[in-house]
């Protein structure tokens, strides 16, 4: 069944974890995963089985990192939103995440939402210095 | 155009209408322990799919056994850009590429029938 793993699985799941950060998970196609990888899509696809699939090794090996990084939190964020409310595998790995985290969920989530929201974004790449 | 329909232990794939023709496909039924997720990729269809035995390629349709990398797929698309993706194991297929109604719910229940199973 297809060709033989060649690629380096913690760096295409951390890409792929990049993308989920940045655009979410519905806004992020399989053509961005594609893009972000360099991978096939049918590599991509034998070797994590859906986006879905891709997603939720992304949040667990996140979480096994250890301490609650901005990362980290920024995938709960996506999960939360996005998936957690139809998806009962992903709430529980959301939950879990957030159980072993110490402080309150409530004020962890909402502090990096508010700082998230002011992050300058990083256009060096389409944009030009213009002064 | 094709129906899903999710039974206890397996995926039932069904071209509709003269697709059944197109694809020379009647039905397929995959047991859940092979069905490893569904994907709604817009772009998947944009992609070159390989050969293709046997089919049929018209331009905004795809139907039948395309083969591409070692991997067989089988494909009945009519409607590009909202294409699901099945990953399949141990199948006469590698994936299959659908064209079907409402495909974010059909990718939902997919995916939600593998973690209840």
């Amino acid at each position: 069944m297809g060709r033989n793993r060649t690629f380096d699985e913690d760096e295409v799941v951390e890409r792929c974890a990049e993308v989920f950060r940045r655009t979410g998970y519905e806004g992020s196609s399989i053509d961005d995963l594609v893009a972000a990888t360099g991978l096939h899509r049918g590599s991509l696809y034998s070797a994590f089985g859906s986006k879905r699939g891709l997603f939720v090794l992304a949040l667990r090996r996140s979480a096994a990192s250890g301490a609650l990084t901005d990362a980290t939190t920024d995938l709960v964020l996506v999960a939360l939103m996005e998936l957690a409310w139809r998806d009962p595998e992903i709430r529980s790995i959301a939950f879990g995440i957030l159980d072993d985290s110490p402080g309150d969920t409530a004020t962890t989530l909402g502090r990096r939402l508010v700082d998230r929201a002011v992050e300058t974004p990083d256009h060096s790449d389409t944009r030009k210095e213009t002064s | 155009m094709n129906t899903v329909t999710i039974t206890d232990s397996a995926l039932i794939v069904e071209p509709q209408g003269l697709d059944k023709l197109w694809s020379f496909t009647r039905k397929l039924e995959i047991p859940l322990d092979h069905v490893r997720g569904a994907t709604l990729d817009s772009g998947a269809d944009s992609e070159p799919k390989g050969l293709r035995a046997p089919g049929l390629n018209v331009p905004g349709k795809w139907s039948g056994t395309f083969t591409k990398d070692g991997d067989r797929s089988f494909w009945n698309v009519s409607a590009p850009g909202e294409t699901v993706v099945v990953e399949l194991s141990d199948e006469h297929y590698a994936r299959l590429f659908l064209t079907v109604d409402q495909p974010r719910s059909v990718v939902d229940a997919v995916n939600l029938a593998l973690q209840q199973h």
